[in-house]
């Protein structure tokens, strides 16, 4: 097991070198650098100029000359400047992004998970029920609906008919999430700093939920459906095995039966496919963020592809392609722990 | 004691045949929902198809005007005499507009009906193609085995391990633009309209056609061990007639359910890329690039239509592909229980 987790961790690195050559090459590729910007800001920019900061930019080199500049610094941690903002790319996209689409995928994996698993067995122990079709059907829906096109109508309905969401964005005016022991400083009585403790904390949280709900409700949709059909599915095939039939045959209750034999061995196989729907979550958000104008990934990606912000995509596209490296690798280790039939050396 | 001896009944051969296609479209046939969802995606292509003799417009048709009029309102005061459209053909009469109009006046029903050309072409001819791709590719691997299968599954593993969205904005920016010499190629070549409906069908294929092709490996992979491919090879079978003629029919039930699933795909992909800016460009008409500055209107009055028509086509086309491949699964592929 030590032996294939350590060659399997050796194994991302050519990979991931792999992935970085395909994108800088893109990337390259894309006409307009940043000189190109500056002569078209700039009348009394000369042809001469042109020449003089494409070469002391080094942006005359090939691609690969430019490839291999750019990696001898990424592996020492850096991974120049953005453009556009003027800091470390990696601050930005670290410190101004990273954040906003951890919260919001974080939490739509999270009600995700802890809806599409109830759901999806509810669903397969009364197979063939009305529920379970309504079920079936509201995933089909799931499913099949384009994300972007849920986001507007939830924006149409609740933020402009019901004025009761943020449509767009994320404002953070800095409300804190109330600290009891300066509240105790102010008063002594327990009850009158609970209820204030208690009205702030409200507070808190509407206003942050007022900006989340809608897009989380919207990336959420999407992973709901897919597990809860996969887990109906998963449960579906584990209730029709041999050791089910056994443990009711011993006389087990139902309920035992379902929970501790059944769900068990159910649930396994979803735990995996959310380790690798993860990555896809971060850069997947692309539509949902774009229509929230959400500050996340997803739209930093597509804004700096269109505004022609290199470092900052090559900093997102690499994080995000060893993401979706380490979550496989991470399914695939989950696999080989909950799965003693597998063996890896 | 007489025993009766009871005639047996045969159903005669010619009322129900039972090749394995017959049986399964009778289990299809059952499946109503499947059944609705072929005949909703066949009457989606069928008006797309039809659409200039459905529609008395043009679908760049402006009429300033009437932008942003809600769904058959009549506001014929707004044409002079003869400039209206005056007979009425099917929905539309004189200055009424069957789903509204856009920000432009542009005639949404018809918009509509042009764009679904579009999309279920790249939906059709995408899916079509990246099935074919994946299928022989993931056949091919199977069944010659050794190095060669070795390089296409891990191709398939690093191709599905590459940020997939991401790549996709990538190359479709890249090829959209006009100073990348490819895309200057394309450009010459098709021209802008049709380029951009090229480029999405060239992306799509790139970056779709691996789910296919392990299902259709894993599949070959055990077909090839059983006694009827070592018969078809005994009795002088080549490589590739036992491979099209033995291993890949066996193989058309995941196929088939792979590519009507893959249309669904391919117009969700299509409508993504088109509503970042990045897919289908105007002048042309697709869902997805109808709904593209539609987020701008939602404060107008009116506004909304602009985007819950083209939004609704899309989310029934692609969940009648879906109920369509689910359908066929149970009817095609005898192991799949019906659950």
């Amino acid at each position: 097991m030590i032996n294939f987790l350590i060659r399997r961790f050796l194994q991302l690195i050519p990979t991931l070198f792999v992935i970085s050559v395909i994108l800088y090459s893109l990337l390259a590729l894309k006409p307009g650098d940043p000189i190109d910007d500056m002569r078209r800001g700039n009348p009394g920019f000369t042809q001469a100029d042109y020449e003089r900061l494409r070469e002391l930019y080094g942006l005359d080199d090939p691609w690969y000359i430019r490839y291999l500049k750019w990696l001898g610094r990424a592996v020492q941690g850096d991974f120049g400047p953005s453009r556009q903002y003027g800091m470390p790319a990696t601050q930005y996209v670290f410190q101004y992004r990273l954040p906003y689409t951890v919260v919001l995928s974080g939490l739509s994996l999270f009600f995700a998970f802890i809806i599409a698993v109830p759901l999806g067995i509810f669903s397969a122990l009364r197979q063939h029920s009305f529920w379970d079709y309504l079920i079936t059907f509201i995933n089909f829906i799931g499913v099949s609906i384009p994300i972007f096109w849920l986001a507007i109508l939830l924006i149409y309905v609740f933020s402009i008919q019901i004025r009761n969401f943020l449509p767009a964005g994320f404002v953070d005016r800095g409300i804190p999430w109330p600290d009891w022991n300066t509240l105790a400083q102010e008063t002594s009585d327990t009850l009158e700093i609970l209820s204030i403790y208690f009205s702030k904390a409200m507070t808190y949280l509407a206003y942050y939920s007022r900006q989340l709900i809608l897009p989380v409700v919207a990336l959420a949709s999407l992973q709901l459906a897919q597990w809860t059909r996969f887990m109906r599915s998963s449960m579906l095939e584990v209730v029709s095995m041999d050791y089910i039939r056994t443990a009711k045959a011993k006389g087990l209750t139902h309920k035992t039966v379902i929970f501790r034999h059944a769900l068990r061995n159910a649930i396994l196989p979803i735990i995996t496919l959310i380790a690798l729907s993860i990555p896809v979550l971060f850069s997947g958000a692309v539509l949902t963020e774009t229509v929230f104008n959400w500050p996340g990934m997803g739209t930093a990606i597509l804004g700096s592809l269109l505004n022609n912000d290199f470092n900052v995509a090559m900093v997102a596209l690499m994080f995000i392609s060893m993401l979706v490296l380490l979550f496989n690798l991470l399914a695939d280790i989950v696999y080989a722990l909950i799965d003693p039939r597998i063996r890896y050396d | 004691m007489t025993t009766t001896t009871r005639p047996l009944r045969v159903k005669s051969a010619r009322k129900q045949t039972n090749s394995a296609w017959a049986m399964a479209w009778r289990r299809f046939s059952r499946h109503k929902v499947a059944l609705m969802g072929g005949f909703v995606v066949l009457l989606f292509a069928a008006m797309s198809i039809a659409a200039p003799w459905i529609s008395p417009y043009d679908f760049r048709e402006i009429n300033g005007p009437m932008k942003f009029s809600s769904p058959s309102v009549e506001k014929a005061a707004f044409f002079p005499a003869g400039q209206c459209h005056s007979e009425k053909v099917f929905l539309w009469e004189c200055g009424v507009y069957p789903l509204g109009t856009d920000q432009l006046g542009r005639d949404i029903l018809t918009r509509v009906l042009y764009g679904g050309r579009v999309s279920l072409l790249v939906g059709i001819v995408g899916a079509l193609i990246s099935t074919i791709l994946g299928s022989v590719l993931g056949a091919l691997a199977a069944y010659v085995g050794g190095k060669f299968d070795m390089v296409i599954s891990r191709l398939i593993d690093i191709m599905l391990s590459m940020p997939q969205i991401p790549l996709l904005l990538i190359l479709s920016a890249l090829l959209n633009n006009r100073e990348v010499p490819l895309g200057q190629m394309l450009d010459d070549w098709l021209g802008s309209a049709n380029k951009s409906i090229f480029i999405i069908i060239l992306v799509f294929i790139m970056f779709y056609w691996m789910a296919t092709a392990r299902l259709v490996r894993g599949e070959v992979l055990s077909l090839k061990e059983r006694e009827f491919t070592d018969a078809a090879r005994v009795l002088g079978g080549g490589h590739f007639r036992v491979i099209l003629r033995h291993l890949l029919p066996n193989a058309a039930a995941v196929i088939i359910v792979q590519f009507s699933l893959m249309m669904g795909e391919a117009i969700l992909v299509e409508s993504g890329l088109s509503f970042l800016g990045l897919g289908i460009q105007q002048p042309a008409v697709s869902w997805g690039n109808m709904l593209s500055g539609a987020q701008g209107f939602l404060f107008r009055t009116n506004g909304i239509f602009i985007a819950v028509f083209p939004g609704l086509f899309i989310f029934l086309a692609v969940l009648c592909f879906n109920l369509l491949g689910d359908g066929l699964r149970d009817a095609l592929d005898p192991r799949s229980i019906r659950r």
